[in-house]
This record gives C-alpha cells, structure tokens and sequence, in this order.
C-alpha cells in the first residue's frame, strides 16, 4: 500500500514538475483527455466521424514525419505506404475472412515491406531526387492494382469490408486509442538514441558515417518504421470506410500529408499531429461557403506558411515557451529566471 | 462594450430564432439531399435536375404524404469526390446526422458512391444514385438486401450495359461504312485516354472486335488532357483504320476530334467522348468537331417518349443548355420517388423500398423497370433493352448534335425495330467518302 501510494506521489510530483510547468505539455494533456471524453460529452455521429478521420490522418502525418522530417528522406510518395496498408488489410479481410485486429497489423507489416522495397533503391538518392523518385512509386502501384482487378477490385477498389466496430464510439475509442499510443511511440523513438541518429543522418551523413554508424541501416529502419505507421493508418482508414481504393494512392494524399506536416511544423511528431487536428476540421467548417471552400483553405495555409514559415504551432509554442540560454530547458515566456538553472532569461 | 455586448445578444436571438424557425418549417417539408461534384458538370447536372423537379412538384402543392400535402426541400451538397474520397463519405454523413434528410439523389465516382452507400444504408435512407455506373452497387442489393435494400440506380444504366451499347454502335457505323464504302473488312483504331476507368474497356474492345469481324489496327493511350495529338492520328492514318473507336471522359476529346478534323484522317469517330456531349462541343472543336459521334442520354429534337420534349426544352430553357446524364435526378424524383411517396402514403423508408423496386414507370430517357438476377433476388438496378431504357447515337452535324441511333434497331432478330422519333440518318464524313471512293 505505501509502495502504490509512493508511485502515485511521484506521479504526481513530475506531473506538476514536468508537465504543469509548460504551457504546450499542459495543451497535450488537455488535447488527451478532451480526445478521450468527447463521445461522453458530445454524442455527435458527425463530429465523432470527424475526429475518428482526423486520427487517422494524424497517424499517417506523423509517419510522413518520421521519415522525411527526422531523418530527411523527403518522401512525396507517402500514400504508397497508406495505400499498401489499406489494400493489404482488404486483401487479407475480403480473401482469408481475417478480423480487423489482424489485418490492420499484417496489413502494416505489408507496409514495411513496401518502405523496403522503396527505401533499398533510394538509398544513393537524395533532395530533390529522391523525392521525385519516391513520388512514382504510389503511382506504379496504382497501375498495378488496376492490372490484377480481380484481387484489387481495380477502379472501384475494394467495398464491404469488416467494420473495426459495430459502434460510433466504439470505432471511436479504437481508433483514437490507437493514434494516441502510436504518436506517443512515435515520439518516444525521436526522443531516443535512434531519434538522435536519425537527426544527425539529417544534419550530416557523411559525419555520421565518419562516426562508425551505418546510415544505410538507420536510414532503412526509418522507411520501415514510417512504412509500419502509415501503413496501421491505412489499414484503419480502410476498415472504417469499409473500402480500400485507388483514391489511397493518389498524388493529393501524398502531398496533403506533406501539407499537414509544413503547417503544423516539421521535426516535432506533434507539430503534424495538431495540424492534422486543425486543418481537417477547418475543411469541414468551410463547407458552408462551397464555392469558395478549397481556395480559403489555400489562402489560410499560404498565409500561415508565410508568417510562421517554421510551422505554426512551433511558432505558438515558441510565443509562450522560451528558452533558457544557458541550460536549454524550455521555460514559460513570463519567467524571469530559468526554473531549473536560476540562469536570467533574456 | 456595451455595444458589442448588444450586437452579441442581436446575433444570438437571431441564431435562435433561425434554429427554431428552421425546423418548424423542417415540420412540413420533404428534405431531400442531393449530392454530387458541385464544382463540376456532373454535380451542376444533379443539382439542375432536382431543381427543376423540386420546383415543378412544390408548383403542384407538393407531395400528397398520407392526405398531407409537403413541399420539397433541396440541400445542396458538394461531395468534391474527384479529389477527395473521404470528403465525400463526410458530406453524406452531414446530410444523415446534421441536415436530417428524409432521401439522398446524387453521387458520380464509384469509389465514393460505395463509400457513401454504406453510410446512407447504415441510417436506414433511400439513395438513389444518379451518375456512377458500375455493377457492384446494385450486386450488394441482392447479395445483402435486408443493409442495401435502401440504395437504387436512377441513372445511367450499368458499365456492362453501356459498354454493350456503345459496341452496338461500333457495329451500327460499321455496318454503314461496309455497306455505303464497299469495305469487306473493317480496321478499327481504339484510342483511349490514359485513364483507370478505361482499361477494362480497351480490353474488352480488343476481344470484340474480332467477333464482329473487324481487325484492331492498334491502341492509342494519350494522356487525358493531352493538347496535341497529331502524333497520335498520323500513325493511326499509317495503321490503315477506317474507325477509330474513342474512348474519352476529359478534355482530350476536344484537340482529337478538332485534330482529326483538320488533318482530314480518313477514319470516322465512333464510341464515348464526353466532351461531344456538351453543347459547346462545336464551337470548342472550331468547327471540326463534326460526324463525331457518342453516346448520349438526351439530344435535343429527340424523343425516347411523351415526356422527354417537355423536360429538356424546360431544361434548355431554364440552365441553357441541354440535360447532362446526372441531371436524371429529376426523373428519379418527379416519375420515381415522388409518386411512390404518394402510393406508400408516407416517408417510412422500408415501405418506399417495396412500392419502388415492383411495376415500371415512364421517364424522359424511357421507361425504368427494376431488374432482378438470375436468381431472382432484387437488384434495384435499371432494365436495359428496348422497350426500357436504351440511350441514344449521337453524331455532331453541321454543328448540331443529331440523335442517329437506335436507327431500325433490332436487339434480336425476332425483336422489333426500334427507332425513336427525331432520329435522322448516320452521315459519313465527305474526306473519308473521297478516301476510300477513290480505292
């Protein structure tokens, strides 16, 4: 009993330590736990819908994130990943009868394997060349699936699959359970060594190499990783609209997730994540003016890209957060001194 | 800030009075969603259509509803399904849950239109689908009836079926161009823009034409916004072809046929080029567009029965222009859904599924029987032959679209002629009648 009410206190003291202390980790625990009350507040089909799809995509940005945004593969093929993982879960639940809970991981799996088959022959490219390469690829699978219709159900893709979950709120709580634990995975492997290698890959190959470190691995580990998430994400697009088609291959998917990525702020994980959250609802709110729609939602991204060219919730963040000049601890803008070194904050 | 503490409670009381007024005038209407591509031709045809049909219904009293008379109340509904399949499924749900719709009409793209099928069937609502045409939405009728029963087709007909009949024109023109040119065997050029949706059908081509003793003098792909062909038509005049069958739904078809047209390539148009449905098909072409031939749903000075004049020259009249295919979403509300409404005496879904998928009704492109399958399972999807529903030849003259088909048409040789009224006679092109006059 004194053993759970001493972890309880430590939980407690780097909640209020850590977390109560910025004004952007306050913003993620309330994002967390309003994502995980909604259904209970609102009983919206609707607005449930929309977050359910948000989730998603988020899962999706966050990958896209990973790979081009840490490790610097800029990726413009990234609905490959999402495709594979969409079809792959159809396949496996329209042919072998398998359960949403198994097809949406073998589906990824699938995924991983593409990012391989992708990641090997781009290796020796980079920049601008890589990210032409790795554009065709979504578009040869595209023409492949129309090829063998009989499997892919060609043009009108693959219909009536198994839902995740007889429910509105139970798709709900799947699917954005499931986001919230592999963003925050996803955050983890940034955070960790590998995160660390995958920067430097980014900054400086050659250094990196000079290092003694195998970028080709790390660099290969990064397709699969990102090729894993998106792929989980398309598997639960795929199993919540119950179809899998050419629409999760085209160029717009994958240059809506490059979007989401430069608006909410590249080499974050949360940056995407957020815009994600902002931008998929915002299109939805702009439906009240048809006519005007797609090109408001132009205007609000270039303007947002032209005064926070860093992304904007990097640039919110670094409105309310300031950082220490001697010890590099993140502090809230008004301290006057830095709460862990003392240091003054200029 | 008392002034704007003023002008909050002003736009509140004027939000509440809208949310109350709104739905207490919701009380006595039908609402009906219409979906489609707003932003494209298709969706305006699906919006047009209803449009006419609300106002030509609510001119009547509206709908007699068990002795209670409702007006129609259209929500218009962009789908933006050519760019965004998820976009889609969500404007449909909005229809469901937040504009509370009683029956949806609309829907283009098939991988959409699945999508939102489901989401529709899933809230127990009618959707009748005005514009995509593959088999499957209609096979999860039968193979689910008790999720699907919800869903009809209210145009086109199905891909088989339109596949079937733009041959049927291959073979009409053919058997022309035999007969009046002397040409024992005929080479036939498939030229289909690079698109999904016609692969299966350049398949398809290449395996029928043999059968009706035609060659394929090869396959062109060119891009579908390609703006210079001339590569394209001199190798297809090198392959020998006196047809070329097309197969295009974008802008592609417009510098062919204007290509074609100009370069005077011995070889008639024959086959889908949506853009030789529009009216500014012509003048787009610069003259050039002319003998091209397509398929089509409406032309004007053609009638298919008492009730085609009538809706496109009020269609003509009120949009300008003549109805596109989608634009059967006034059919589907005025001669489908509006009289079973009528004979059910009520809103209920489930009654509406039995009174609408028996008997047969008159609309302006024909007459709509729902089909059952070899089983004889429903499938709610439109009968095709003749005597129901058979589309139309259109073929460009002297800068008009004149309907040339069904032209003493017989599906089987026991079968009677069909020919609707206004249909005129298939004309060669002149260059290609010098062409092969001189051979």
């Amino acid at each position: 009993m004194s053993l759970l009410r001493y972890h309880l206190r430590k939980l407690f003291m780097i909640f209020k330590n850590e977390v109560l202390v910025l004004p952007s980790r306050i913003v993620v625990c309330i994002f967390f736990i309003l994502l995980l009350i909604w259904p209970l507040i609102f009983e919206d089909p609707y607005a449930m819908r929309i977050v359910i799809l948000a989730s998603i995509f988020a899962i999706f940005a966050a990958s896209w994130d990973l790979l081009s945004g840490f490790t610097g593969q800029i990726n413009f093929g990234h609905a490959l990943f999402f495709g594979v993982g969409a079809y792959g879960a159809a396949i496996l639940n329209r042919q072998t009868g398998m359960p949403p809970w198994g097809s949406i991981p073998l589906g990824a799996l699938i995924a991983v394997l593409a990012g391989l088959i992708v990641g090997i022959p781009c290796l020796r490219l980079r920049g601008t060349y890589l990210a032409l390469t790795t554009l065709a690829f979504p578009i040869i699978l595209a023409s492949l699936i129309m090829t063998a219709p009989e499997y892919t159900g060609g043009e009108m893709g693959m219909s009536g699959l198994a839902r995740l979950a007889m429910s509105r709120t139970a798709n709900y709580y799947i699917v954005v359970v499931t986001m919230l634990v592999l963003v925050t995975v996803m955050w983890k492997i940034t955070d960790s060594r590998m995160g660390i290698i995958f920067h430097a890959i980014r900054e400086d190959e050659l250094a990196v190499k000079a290092a003694g470190i195998n970028t080709t691995m790390y660099k290969l580990i990064a397709f699969s990783l990102s090729g894993f998430f998106a792929g989980i994400s398309g598997g639960l697009y795929a199993h919540f609209m119950r179809i899998a088609g050419p629409s999760t291959l085209e160029v717009s998917m994958s240059f809506q997730v490059v979007i989401w990525c430069v608006f909410g702020g590249m080499v974050t994980i949360w940056g995407p994540v957020g815009a994600v959250f902002i931008l998929f609802p915002l299109l939805e709110f702009l439906r009240m003016w048809p006519e005007w729609r797609e090109l408001m939602f132009a205007l609000i991204v270039l303007i947002i890209l032209l005064y926070m060219p860093g992304g904007l919730l990097p640039w919110v963040r670094n409105k309310i957060e300031t950082e220490c000049p001697r010890c590099k601890i993140r502090n809230v803008a008004f301290r006057s001194s830095c709460r862990v070194c003392a240091a003054e904050m200029k | 800030m008392k002034m704007i503490r003023r002008i909050m409670v002003i736009l509140l009381m004027c939000a509440v009075a809208l949310i109350v007024g709104g739905s207490a005038w919701a009380g006595d209407t039908i609402k009906i969603g219409i979906i489609g591509p707003m932003q494209f031709v298709q969706g305006k045809g699906h919006w047009n259509g209803a449009t006419l049909a609300a106002e030509e219904i609510n001119a009547k009293g509206g709908i007699n509803v068990g002795g209670k008379k409702m007006k129609v109340e259209l929500i218009q509904s962009d789908s933006n399904e050519f760019l965004n399949v998820t976009d889609a499924t969500n404007a449909m749900e909005l229809l469901m849950t937040k504009e509370k719709v009683d029956f949806v009409l609309g829907g283009f793209r098939t991988e959409a239109v699945l999508a939102m099928q489901d989401i529709a069937m899933e809230h127990k609502k009618i959707f009748i689908g005005c514009g995509a045409a593959h088999p499957e939405l209609c096979t999860r009728v039968a193979e689910n009836y008790n999720t699907y029963k919800y869903f009809f087709r209210g145009t086109p007909f199905n891909s088989k079926l339109l596949v079937k009949t733009s041959f049927l024109h291959l073979k009409f023109v053919g058997d022309i161009l035999k007969s009046q040119l002397d040409i024992p065997a005929l080479k036939v050029a498939i030229v289909a823009e690079k698109a999904m949706w016609a692969d299966p059908m350049v398949t398809a081509t290449e395996g029928f034409l043999p059968k009706i003793g035609m060659e394929v003098a090869g396959i062109w792909r060119p891009s579908a916004v390609a703006t210079d062909l001339t590569a394209e038509l001199k190798a297809i005049q090198s392959s020998g072809a006196q047809m070329i069958y097309t197969i295009f739904s974008s802008s592609v078809g417009i510098p062919f046929a204007r290509q074609c047209g100009e370069l005077k390539i011995p070889a008639v148009q024959v086959g889908i080029n949506v853009e030789a449905q529009k009216d500014g098909f012509y003048e787009a072409t610069q003259g050039m567009g002319n003998y091209v031939f397509t398929m089509n749903t409406y032309c004007r000075g053609v009638e298919y029965n008492d009730l085609t004049a009538p809706f496109v020259e009020s269609y003509v009249k009120r949009f300008g222009e003549t109805p596109p295919y989608t634009a059967d979403t006034y059919a589907a509300l005025v001669y489908g859904l509006a009289p079973a409404i009528e004979q059910a005496g009520t809103l209920d879904a489930d009654k509406l599924v039995k009174v609408m998928e028996v008997g047969e009704h008159k609309v302006p492109s024909g007459v709509v029987k729902y089909m059952v399958d070899e089983q004889g399972r429903q499938l709610h999807d439109l009968t095709w032959g003749p005597g129901y529903l058979t589309s139309l030849g259109v073929q460009w003259q002297n800068g008009k679209p004149v309907g040339v088909w069904p032209n003493k048409w017989k599906a089987t040789p026991e079968s009677q002629e069909v020919t609707y009224k206004g249909i005129a006679d298939y004309k060669i092109p002149p260059w290609v009648i010098e062409a092969y006059k001189k051979k």
